[in-house]
């Protein structure tokens, strides 16, 4: 059995079927202009960065990253790589120098694509990325040396053709998806070229847009809603796809809404909250808008933002659930389902998915317990990325283990209760703590450190960084910045804690690992329970 | 050392990027790094190099770098 390489079925299908001339994504730049692409484009590019990147010598398999803020030229990449059949990893912009190392180092790229600001970060690093043969920077128009390369040199010399294989094994790996993990370093998450049955299907299932739809989902590529349904789901299902090249900013976000006439939006909570705190005049200016529905993942949407969204936009606002691992939605509400606010909806067609205890025995409905899905869909994670332990890991028999709590009520309808781990959910992002705590103790004034996330009303979950200082050390607001700037450009600005307590001692169990719930409860001045494992 | 360039070494050292030069449209667009989270690093960084203060409508409503510079030195002759 074969099926379409992502890349054939966004771009190249498209071309063969007499659309080249779409004009399929409209992006909208920093300043609000707005620059159509089309198929053609898009198809033409991405063979020039495939021609690139196969006379580099990449090759099937190898992996090539792109560290880039999202704009066309990340997409032109991200397909570039699939078509050879090489593996795309796609980081966020903001990522620091560890973080940066973490991945690159566990995936081994070969080539990073990013551009002239960035280019320090990688360097920064380079000694210890062994495979790293060349930096592609698309911004600069001459090659550097023979590591650092011009990216728009190379394509001067590449043909806007490719001949590469449409139909392929469907567990050719496509993807890397870096996730971050309770304990250890961030886990890339592989996805192969099959996923594209379930990122397509399910885009149809839950958004059911039509030919005039005006569809704008605002995640960032580096994270995999960015990429299943910024980029691959909306490119293959031929819908008209806006893209802004900015950062949140809500007069900018409202008036896209309002001029280009979106009818169906992607976003997060934590977007949906950081509007919520403008002034309600502010909406004054989308009171007549094009929209239809909302959608919101990354986050539980709870009833608050849900009524609130509903009111403020007079639309319904659909919440579903999906991880870097599971690379489709897999739980969801849309329109020919009943919404119960505050409620992660149904499981999609296809997907089952249970709650269990520690046994593996389904729990009665209302009761609390693991997130488990049956595995076996398409675009399921194939593995961590040279980390099969991690992997195995995260199966019970049959079962994936999601990590998450909730329960499932009478109606069948699935409900967050939180993390089961201790990975930070902030503002969508996951956050390890064990990275957060790595990077504090590079610190020469720290001697211990732990975090933990706890209730906020803007970002889900803040982090807050308990400190033991080293003797002769006092906290003031100077080291607090130096803090918060290590971790900003060490981590990623997502992993800064947003306050920080300095304590005498950090409460661990007998074998050293961190109590973070007696943290937890401290912090919220609750009883710690049982203490008997302390230290 | 004027204004201008402290804020320049305020910048480059919250960022990382000694290459960061400060023009007065510069926004957080123009910064791969200047989110909301990195924003309030850059206040706090502002606050100690200047001994200033800034309230919370300012910390959020500063169009670009050239009317920080403007309030920062607001601020400064203020204290004269």
């Amino acid at each position: 059995m074969t099926i379409e390489n992502i890349a054939y079925r966004s771009l190249t299908e498209k071309c063969e079927n007499g659309n080249c001339e779409k004009e399929i994504i409209y992006w909208i730049n920093k300043d609000l202009t707005e620059t159509r692409f089309s198929y053609g484009y898009f198809e033409k590019e991405s063979n020039k960065i495939a021609n690139v990147i196969t006379r580099l010598e990449i090759t099937k398999g190898d992996v090539v990253g792109i560290f880039l803020p999202r704009s066309p030229i990340l997409i032109n990449c991200f397909l570039g790589i699939l078509k050879p059949q090489a593996i795309s990893c796609v980081l966020f912009s903001t990522l620091g120098e560890d973080a940066l190392l973490d991945r690159l180092g566990n995936s081994e790229a070969r080539i990073v694509i990013t551009k002239k600001s960035l280019v320090r970060k990688i360097l920064a690093i380079k000694d210890q990325l062994p495979h790293l043969q060349y930096i592609l920077v698309v911004d600069q128009d001459q090659h550097q040396n023979y590591f650092i390369l011009s990216l728009n040199e190379l394509l001067n010399d590449a043909g806007d053709s490719f001949e590469y294989e449409h139909f392929i094994d469907p567990e050719t790996p496509a993807f890397l998806q870096y996730t971050s993990g309770s304990t250890g370093k961030p886990k890339g998450a592989l996805h192969v070229h099959g996923a594209i049955t379930d990122i397509t299907q399910s885009f149809d299932e839950v958004m059911q847009l039509e030919s005039e739809d005006r569809y704008w989902c605002t995640a960032d590529p580096a994270w995999i809603t960015g990429l299943s349904y910024g980029i691959i789901a909306p490119l293959s299902n031929m819908v008209t796809n806006y893209q802004f090249g900015g950062t949140y900013n809500a007069e900018n976000w409202l008036k896209i809404l309002k001029e280009k006439k979106i009818t169906v939006w992607y976003t997060a909570p934590t977007a949906l909250r950081m509007l919520m705190q403008e002034d309600e005049s502010t909406f004054d200016l989308i009171k007549s808008n094009s929209l239809k529905r909302i959608y919101s993942v990354g986050e539980p949407l709870n009833p608050e933002i849900y009524h609130w969204g509903k009111r403020i936009f007079g639309v319904e606002v659909y919440d579903n659930w999906f991880q870097s691992e599971t690379g489709s939605i897999m739980i969801s509400n849309h329109p020919r389902l009943e919404v119960k606010p505050g409620s992660m909806g149904k499981p999609r067609k296809g997907i089952e998915a249970f709650i269990l205890d520690d046994d593996d025995r389904v729990r009665p409905a209302d009761e609390q317990g693991y997130l488990t899905l049956r595995q076996g869909w398409y675009s399921m994670f194939r593995t961590y990325y040279h980390n099969e332990p991690a992997y195995q890991e995260k199966f019970s028999g049959e079962y994936y283990i999601t990590g998450d709590l909730a329960y499932k009520d009478a109606d069948g309808y699935f409900w967050y209760v939180s993390r089961s781990d201790d990975v930070i959910n902030t503002a969508g992002h996951l956050v390890g703590p064990f990275e957060v705590e790595s990077a504090l103790l590079e610190i020469e004034e720290i001697g211990d450190a732990a975090v933990i996330g706890v209730d906020d009303p803007l970002l889900h979950k803040k982090i807050v960084a308990f400190l033991v200082l080293q003797k002769g050390h006092s906290w003031d607001k100077a080291l607090e910045l130096k803090c918060r700037i290590y971790i900003s450009n060490k981590v990623s600005t997502v992993a800064t804690p947003s306050e920080f307590i300095v304590t005498d001692k950090i409460p661990k169990n007998q074998s050293g690992k961190i109590l973070r719930r007696v943290l937890r409860a401290v912090y919220e001045g609750k009883d710690p329970g049982d203490l008997s494992t302390m230290e | 050392m004027d204004i201008t360039e402290k804020l320049t070494e305020v910048f480059q050292e919250v960022f990382d990027d000694d290459t960061l030069v400060l023009h007065n449209e510069m926004t957080a667009d123009d910064v791969d790094e200047w989110d909301s989270l990195s924003h309030v690093n850059l206040m706090i960084a502002i606050e100690i190099a200047f001994e200033i203060e800034f309230n919370q409508s300012e910390i959020q409503n500063f169009a670009n770098v050239g009317e920080l510079m403007e309030s920062i030195k607001t601020k400064l002759s203020d204290q004269e």
